[in-house]
């Protein structure tokens, strides 16, 4: 039963609702929440199908099997195509759009990592610390680390959008600080396999060069009106 | 018709996270499970235990195979790892060990015996013993890396 994993999902679509309700509409695109509620529906779809063509089922000849489940979502097909789906509905204005929600995304990615209230997930290392949170049926105190990076990524994100927006700029620093506070938050996990942390790296730096990057553009361009009013 | 739409995506979800069906066999050329034994094996070993119950027809199960195989190499003979084909056709359960070439021992469960002492309502169940035998958690659906490795690191403490 995976009935945790979609009150994570819930949690953070839920993080990412509040979060454009109490950012300025004059920050984000319109229809915000539609957009990406929509996107992660999309991929809930193509997750399923994807999920039924590994598992070897046809769907055109069994399409009943989409609804009478056993096999699952693929999530990492479904994720791409949520972000597939979330760039074709933002192509017109896609930097705009993107600086937009980076703040959002952020508030998202720590409702899913405070999602581990509903997994039994949050713990981590040991540790003698105050705030240490015991293992259920153990006396080991744990880093509740999993909250940790979920506090870290709303700062992260109410920080962002508090602070005026210029293009790129915003996209790049949320791309940064999200590999950032993985990569912090890491060392505190309990991990068999060890994490992609050469991705949370790649993170990092690609956010700063997008950041970099919408700077010097910043720098080197004379201001235009719609940049004044921001 | 985009309400319809996201309805039935919803649906889509919940249907999704349920349960899985099971096939039934009498046989098994695994060895076979006996619950007792079982049972009792598992609290004359000191060593913390580590139980996956698993099916080669449920697909969670092929997700987080890779993981358990990862753990019981790298804890090597302080964790004993323990799987059980559960509810499955014997002749997929052999196919599903050499698929993912799991090196801990496994059992057959055709009937579902240790699925049903687990109070498992569907697959897969990892089961986390301490040494002695009383089973510390039981955590329902696929497992992640950072769940598994906090069962391993408590009933190696606890």
């Amino acid at each position: 039963m995976e009935f945790t994993l979609l009150a994570a999902a819930a949690t953070a679509i839920l993080f990412v609702w509040i979060g454009s309700k109490l950012l300025s509409s004059e920050i984000t695109p319109d229809h915000p929440t539609d957009r990406l509620i929509g996107a992660a529906l999309g991929g809930v779809v193509v997750g399923r199908v994807t999920a039924l063509i590994e598992a070897g089922v046809n769907v055109l000849t069994r399409p009943g099997d989409v609804i009478i489940i056993r096999g699952g979502i693929d999530t990492g097909w479904a994720a791409v195509a949520a972000l597939a789906i979330v760039g074709w509905s933002l192509r017109r204005d896609l930097p705009l759009a993107l600086d937009g929600l980076a703040p959002m995304a952020l508030f998202g990615l720590g409702g899913w990592h405070a999602g581990c209230l509903w997994r039994g997930a949050c713990l981590g290392t040991a540790t003698d610390l105050p705030w240490a949170v015991t293992s259920p049926g153990t006396s080991v105190g744990r880093h509740p680390v999993e909250l940790y990076a979920a506090a870290a990524l709303l700062a992260a994100g109410w920080s962002i959008s508090r602070r005026p927006r210029r293009p790129w700029i915003p996209t790049g620093t949320a791309i940064a600080m999200a590999g950032a506070i993985r990569l912090a938050t890491q060392p505190l996990r309990l991990s068999i396999m060890g994490g992609p942390v050469g991705w949370y790296l790649a993170a990092v730096i690609v956010g700063l060069l997008v950041a970099a990057v919408g700077h010097r553009v910043i720098r080197t361009r004379p201001p235009s009106p719609s940049t004044m009013e921001m | 018709m985009v309400r319809i739409a996201s309805w039935v995506s919803l649906l889509l979800v919940v249907v999704a996270c349920g349960g899985t069906a099971a096939t039934t066999q009498t046989d098994s050329t695994l060895p076979p499970v006996d619950l007792d034994a079982f049972v009792s094996a598992l609290a004359a070993d000191g060593r913390p235990t580590v139980v996956n119950l698993w099916a080669s027809w449920c697909i969670p199960c092929r997700s987080e195979a890779p993981l358990l195989r990862e753990a019981s190499t790298r804890f090597g003979d302080r964790v004993r790892f323990v799987g059980v084909a559960t509810e499955d056709a014997p002749s997929d359960s052999i196919a599903f060990i050499h698929e993912f070439d799991l090196t801990f021992e496994n059992f057959g469960d055709p009937a579902g015996a240790v699925k049903a002492w687990a109070s498992a309502p569907g697959l897969p169940v990892t089961l986390f013993v301490l040494p002695g035998g009383e089973i510390l958690r039981r955590h329902y659906g696929v497992i992640d890396d950072q769940t598994l490795a906090l069962g391993i690191d408590d009933i190696m403490n606890g």
